[in-house]
């Protein structure tokens, strides 16, 4: 079996046309999402690998509607292809790890017509280790890490499980940045301790955490240094009308640094903010009525009443973090931060990266 | 000889058995059919099945619903105990409405699970979802399998609207439940 170390080969010896090849025929197999994969050999693959210390056959998710699995050798072949380097997978397993927690996933999330977007946050060293953005530009491009690793559960989702848009995948729109919203948190300019520590991590220990959602939407606030009417900016954004259809709904804040720490220096924590917010998010009866959405029947769903008295109905079913999930990312330069919608709800439980001793790799 | 590139899918191909999947016999007419309804959650789906069962014994002469059940999880299959119990009480089942992304499919695997255990299923799903739901019979290894359509959207309808679609929807589901003969 030729293993050809792609870092050690003179460039004028590389074969474009082969290369290209090698892309189309990935292409005429039904694999990709539409951009070029990466063609996976047994060397590539053997690289992943050699990351964790887990076995190729074990199944890491199933899927009874299909029965479909996943295996730690499907998930790195398809890392791989997605353009990940090898260091990358043991990141890749954890966040896949994480969304097998949701709720969501285990069910039909991954066929649904909102076409739902994974959220990856990566904390602690392996972030730094690996160059995953977490400041300027965190939901954009630029960073081979942030999208390959996010374009990593998209093809395992795709290929493993067979999911694929017009047939198993009903999305009526899906939305802008599925598959590429992986992030690190800006621990560095974050007053707060990370998120994986809340969801349950050691600190100083690299973890994943990750959810569903729905869109994302920005809040731009450069016009207050009081923390309540800051506040009641992101409140104003949670409580909209449209992207409400249950009882109650889940969501997140990425705050930028500049938020975060305005919040921190006025005492709050992550638990006052998500106090304060779960007191302070919702509608009135009236507006929800005018909408369409007044109606709370047993199956959860709401519906056109019309019939109701007046009063409040809270957004968030409780101040926990599965229903407001806090994280911070992005430049220190603006305030400008991102409401994020949670598909169902967060497992708020994160996933410690599992790489193989350094030592032993390629052993 | 250069590596190969590795496959990602992991797939094997479905065995198909010959001369497709089984079905259950089919009963000349509706006469005295005892009527199982296992509806999905989603909105208007125990009201349209309830409609179209009222139909059926006010106008096919069925007996009456014996059974009515939720299914919790309407993205995934029926739990083996759900199915066993619509096999030993009712004579035909009518299950939907198939109106998401998951739950169509989920609804047709429900189908040609009811019909290898020997009770004639009728699966309601909305028009918007057939290629989801066709999908899904192929995985099943009932490629072609027939269901019952309704116009989308169901979910908003009115009381009186769903009541218009059973009416439209009754000769099928008696279609899909009998074999014609009569």
């Amino acid at each position: 079996m030729t293993d050809l170390d792609p870092g050690s080969l003179d460039p004028g010896s590389l074969d474009p046309d082969m290369a290209q090849a090698a892309i189309e025929h990935c292409y005429e197999q039904g694999w990709s999402d539409g951009l070029p994969l990466v063609p996976v050999s047994r060397p590539l693959l053997e690289r992943f690998l050699a990351t964790v210390d887990r076995a190729p056959d074990e199944v890491i998710g199933h899927l009874p509607q299909f029965d479909r699995s996943v295996t730690v050798e499907l998930a790195a072949i398809n890392a791989a292809m997605a353009g990940c380097r090898p260091e990358y997978f043991p990141v890749v397993l954890a966040a896949w790890d994480a969304l097998v927690l949701e709720r969501s996933t285990g069910g039909g999330g991954w066929q649904s017509t909102s076409g739902p977007a994974p959220l990856i946050v990566v904390n602690g060293p392996v972030a730094t280790e690996l160059g995953i953005n977490g400041a300027g530009g965190v939901f954009g491009p630029g960073f081979r890490a942030n999208m390959t690793i996010g374009r990593a559960i998209g093809l395992i989702v795709r290929n493993a499980y067979g999911i694929r848009p017009h047939v198993l995948e009903q999305a009526t729109q899906g939305l802008p940045g599925r598959w590429t919203m992986c992030i690190a948190e800006n621990e560095a300019e974050s007053p707060w301790e990370p998120l994986s520590v809340e969801a349950g991590v050691g600190p100083g220990v690299s973890a994943v955490s990750a959810t569903l959602l729905r869109t994302s939407e920005f809040v731009d606030n450069r016009h207050t240094s009081s923390a309540e009417q800051l506040l009641a900016d992101f409140a104003d954004t949670l409580s909209r009308t449209g992207a409400w259809i249950f009882r109650n709904a889940s969501a997140g804040v990425v705050f930028c640094p500049e938020h975060a720490q305005m919040l921190a220096a006025a005492g709050f924590g992550r638990a006052e903010v998500r106090a304060w917010l779960a007191e302070h998010c919702g509608r009135m009866v009236s507006d929800l009525a005018a909408v369409g959405k007044d109606g709370l029947g047993d199956k959860g769903v709401r519906h056109a009443d019309g019939t109701r008295e007046a009063g409040f109905d809270p957004l968030l079913a409780s101040a926990e973090p599965k229903n407001l999930l806090l994280a911070v990312a992005g430049a220190r330069n603006a305030g400008i931060s991102m409401v994020v919608r949670i598909f169902s709800d967060w497992s708020g439980r994160a996933v410690p990266v599992r790489a193989r001793e350094r030592a032993e790799v390629g052993a | 000889m250069p590596n190969a590139i590795l496959d990602p899918t992991g797939r094997t191909p479905v065995p198909r058995e010959p001369g497709g999947a089984p079905r259950a016999a089919r009963r000349p007419d509706l006469t005295g059919a005892r009527i199982g309804l296992l509806e999905n959650t989603k909105h208007n789906a125990d009201r349209m099945l309830d409609e179209i069962a009222a139909l059926l014994v006010a106008e096919h002469g069925a007996a009456e619903v014996v059974l009515r059940r939720t299914k919790q999880a309407f993205a995934l299959p029926a739990p083996d105990e759900l199915v066993a119990e619509f096999v030993e009480g009712c004579d035909v089942v009518i299950t939907g409405v198939g109106d998401c992304g998951s739950c169509s499919a989920s609804a047709v695997a429900d189908g040609v699970v009811f019909e290898a255990a020997g009770l004639p299923a009728a699966v309601i799903c909305s028009d918007a979802f057939v290629t989801t739901a066709d999908a899904m019979a192929d995985l099943r290894g009932a490629p072609g399998y027939a269901y019952a359509t309704t116009a989308h959207p169901v979910a908003v309808l009115s009381p009186e609207q769903v009541a218009d679609r059973a009416k439209h929807l009754v000769a099928d589901v008696v279609a899909l439940l009998t074999d014609g003969s009569r």
